[in-house]
């Protein structure tokens, strides 16, 4: 009768076939690689689809230069080992009015140094599709996301104007002044994630392992101490604890968990049995209810 | 297996499994799955569960509690719903809708207007719930949310029944392919769990099933609010002897992954590793296919052996389908995107006339004059022409002649094309047999469709590369390369590479600049 293929096998076809049939209907695509865990998935994925051949498409990573340094350690090892193309953008505007995640709301920061930044280096390049890691199941506004997502010009996100999606055809014809984002995670959960950072043996930002780091604690967040950068508090003096990550983001936005898991079996287990959910770890999510589609209307990603 | 068999496995391997103490699951909850080690291993596949019906049924209320109950909600996920059950003061019952309505216009106007995607899992599978919503106004919301569906669930109000709107979702089921349905009867507790009122609404849907072509359809009392015989079998119905919802759903099969079927895969794009390698890569979407099969592609006549079955990890004897994969075949034949490689004499059809139904999906009318394309899995070819023939009444399944259609009709149209694609009838392959038409200027999917018969309008021009090419306009080929853009190349590995980049790169041009280029290189 039937053969049973394992729900992280369909997921892992599903996710191929979405690649192909994007890099096969778009001018000219690009991966969106942020260097955390989805990325991680989402660029296996896209090697897969396109072995023997290399992804035909650059990888573009939005710098707002205050990620953790061993993010980016990762990220260029990542491509040097693959030998892929990456592109590296920077809103240098925001840079120049210095415009950081301390003195400014978290709200702000993150539209000018990623959704800005994100918007700028798509019309700079010209990119007419662009490859990225959201899951409809992160958060409410997300579980009516399209595999493909398409943009109006100026790159808004307008939920009544997407189209509808059947069987398993997609439709990437574009329309005047249209981009569009690509989800081949979309089906996905948290949880497919690490099981399948653990099936596969991927490599991962050391950050998701639990080590011994200087942290210090606001408003019942744990921030990691990276560099010199973060402005401590007169009260606050940096305590050496066993913590990791489950979201990487921006160093000062993104909290850490107390945890002993120092290997990738451990942290899958963790993550496994964990009780909340990972979007908890973001500060910027907390702003309000409905704060991710108000986000994603302006083109966060 | 008889219900209450299920239902005690259930709970068995339920308690085997008891988490540990959490703070609002455990007692009220006693299907409630832990989140321990047994998430590590791979779900057995996923079912996609669609679920229609009004507000005013409860649906959203209903899926909340299969969530509540049955899957492995986050902490934080259900202090939300705590919260906001507290905050609307409705005597500390919490609105399990919340776990699914979405976008905050949808929440503010009360009801569910796009499709909504969520995830749990239960001890034995995924789960994907398809929320749809179900007034007139959004079939076609419907109709494509249905199309991903493996069995959907029909949700009716105990006091009202069967209405004509379950009648019109039971149309769109059919329509897009969906072969099981279950009868959600829900408010039970506001009929006094009444046997007699439940038999007479069952009865009525057999009535109306019974016109589809189900291959099954079962009725199943319950109340959302309370979650009796959702996740729970209950004590208030002893007169039912069925299973609960969710032990019916977990005993269906998943789909996709059945190999009945003769073999398709339609071909996405072409795969290069220098000169020895040339795969075509696309999943398998029926059947499979082995290492040393003959396959064919019915649109140019070609046909040669699977040499290899390519995949990063290591390479494959068998493709089976659900499966994404690049086929090299012994002799490199002269195929791209659009084609769909099948078995020798079990070939899809190359047909440039479709009879077929869709539903129109654009806020704009159908037009005579505008230009359309037709998306098959992988092709996409020029419309030639539509004739609208009739119109679907969805509550009387009468056919309405009419030569126009506007959104959310479903229409029987005759639909020819300008060149043959490879498809199938989508009763016997859904995968080759569905298709999107899409507005040549604006690129919109104005509406999604099944094949019911495939033909050839001139059967004496209408197969091979002949027809093919000269549909198409613009023959590439070797000789013309040679004696202008590449005259300069000679046959040393590096100039074979690089008359490959340049005839690339023309081809890339020549699309790019609209114009459908046909290669024979």
């Amino acid at each position: 009768m039937s053969v049973a293929i394992s729900h992280l096998d369909l997921l892992e076809a599903e996710a191929i076939h979405i690649f192909r049939e994007a890099a096969a209907q778009f001018r000219k695509p690009v991966l969106m690689y942020s260097i955390g865990k989805d990325s991680t998935v989402l660029l296996h994925l896209a090697r897969k689809a396109f072995y023997p051949q290399r992804p035909p498409f650059p990888l573009l990573h939005i710098d707002t230069t205050w990620k953790f340094r061993e993010m980016i350690a990762f990220r260029d090892k990542t491509v040097r080992d693959f030998g892929l193309e990456l592109i590296t953008y920077t809103n240098q505007d925001g840079l120049d009015r210095n415009v950081n995640p301390f003195d400014f709301g978290p709200s702000v920061y993150t539209d000018v140094m990623k959704t800005a930044a994100l918007k700028q280096a798509l019309d700079l390049h010209g990119f007419d599709a662009a490859f990225g890691g959201a899951r409809r199941d992160e958060e409410a506004s997300r579980a009516k996301e399209r595999v493909f997502s398409f943009r109006a010009a100026g790159h808004r996100w307008e939920p009544r104007k997407q189209r509808p999606e059947m069987w398993r055809l997609l439709n990437g014809r574009l329309g005047p002044g249209e981009t569009v984002r690509v989800f081949p995670l979309s089906n996905w959960t948290e949880r497919d994630v690490w099981r399948y950072i653990q099936r596969e043996k991927l490599e991962i930002v050391p950050l998701y392992l639990a080590a011994p780091r200087p942290t210090v604690e606001r408003g019942g967040q744990l921030l990691v101490v990276d560099d010199d950068r973060l402005p401590l508090k007169p009260s606050e003096v940096p305590l050496v604890q066993s913590v990791r990550f489950r979201t990487l983001g921006c160093y000062p936005l993104t909290a850490a968990v107390r945890s002993t898991a120092s290997d990738l079996d451990a942290v899958v287990e963790e993550t496994l049995t964990a009780r909340t959910s990972e979007r908890q770890g973001r500060l910027i999510d907390h702003d309000q209810a409905g704060a991710m589609e108000k986000k994603k209307q302006e083109g966060y990603f | 297996m008889s219900g209450s068999a299920r239902r005690k496995l259930l709970s068995a391997s339920s308690a085997a499994m008891a988490p540990a103490p959490k703070p609002l699951a455990t007692a009220a909850n006693p299907h409630h799955v832990a989140r321990s080690a047994s998430g590590a291993r791979e779900l057995n596949g996923i079912l996609r569960l669609l679920t229609c019906g009004s507000v005013d049924d409860g649906k959203s209320t209903l899926i909340g509690r299969l969530l509540w109950d049955a899957s492995d909600l986050y902490d934080d996920q259900r202090a939300t719903i705590e919260r906001s059950g507290k905050l609307a003061g409705n005597s500390g019952q919490p609105d399990f809708s919340l776990l699914v309505d979405g976008l905050a216009a949808e929440r503010e106007q009360g009801i569910t207007i796009d499709i909504a995607w969520r995830y749990f899992d239960t001890e034995k599978r995924r789960y994907v719930v398809i929320d749809s919503p179900g007034h007139e106004q959004y079939t076609r919301n419907m109709a494509s949310g249905a199309s991903h569906a493996d069995v959907a669930i029909l949700l009716v109000d105990a006091r009202s029944g069967v209405k004509k709107q379950t009648r019109r979702h039971a149309a769109i089921l059919d329509l897009v392919g969906v072969r099981r349905v279950v009868l959600a009867v829900n408010k039970m507790d506001l009929v006094d769990w009444s046997q007699d009122r439940f038999l007479a609404i069952k009865a009525e849907f057999e009535v109306l099933t019974k016109r589809f072509g189900f291959k099954e359809a079962i009725a199943i009392p319950v109340a959302a609010t309370t979650g009796d015989n959702v996740a729970r079998a209950s004590g208030k119905t002893p007169w039912y002897s069925g299973p609960t919802l969710l032990d019916h759903l977990d005993g269906l099969p998943s789909r996709i992954t059945e190999p009945k079927g003769q073999f398709r895969m339609p071909v996405q794009t072409v795969l290069r590793d220098g000169i020895d390698f040339r795969g075509l890569a696309g999943t398998v979407s029926a059947g499979a296919v082995c290492v040393g099969d003959r396959v064919v592609d019915v649109l140019s006549g070609q046909s040669s052996r699977v040499l290899r079955i390519a995949t990063m990890g290591r390479d494959l004897e068998i493709a089976r389908a659900g499966q994404a994969v690049a086929i090299q075949l012994e002799h490199d034949l002269d195929i791209a995107r659009g084609a769909v490689l099948s078995g020798a004499g079990h070939e899809p059809k190359a047909a440039d006339l479709l009879e077929a139904r869709f539903v129109w999906l654009s806020e704009t009318a159908f037009d005579p004059k505008a230009k359309y394309l037709l998306r098959t899995a992988t092709d996409l070819a020029p419309v030639s022409q539509i004739n609208i023939k009739a119109l679907l009444d969805l509550e009387t399944l009468e056919q309405r002649p009419a030569p126009h259609c506007g959104v959310n009709d479903i229409a029987i149209a005759r639909i020819e094309l300008s060149r043959p694609v490879a498809v199938d009838a989508f009763a016997d392959l859904a995968e080759t047999g569905s298709f999107m038409v899409v507005d040549f200027l604006t690129g919109a999917s104005v509406a999604g469709g099944v094949i019911e018969t495939a033909s050839t309008r001139s059967p004496q021009d209408g197969k091979g590369l002949t027809a093919q090419a000269q549909s198409h306009g613009f023959v590439l080929s070797r000789e013309r390369l040679a004696s202008g853009l590449c005259a300069d190349l000679g046959q040393s590995a590096a100039d074979r590479a690089e008359f490959e980049r340049r005839t690339l790169e023309v081809m890339k041009l020549l699309s790019e600049a609209g114009v459908a280029v046909e290669r024979k290189v």
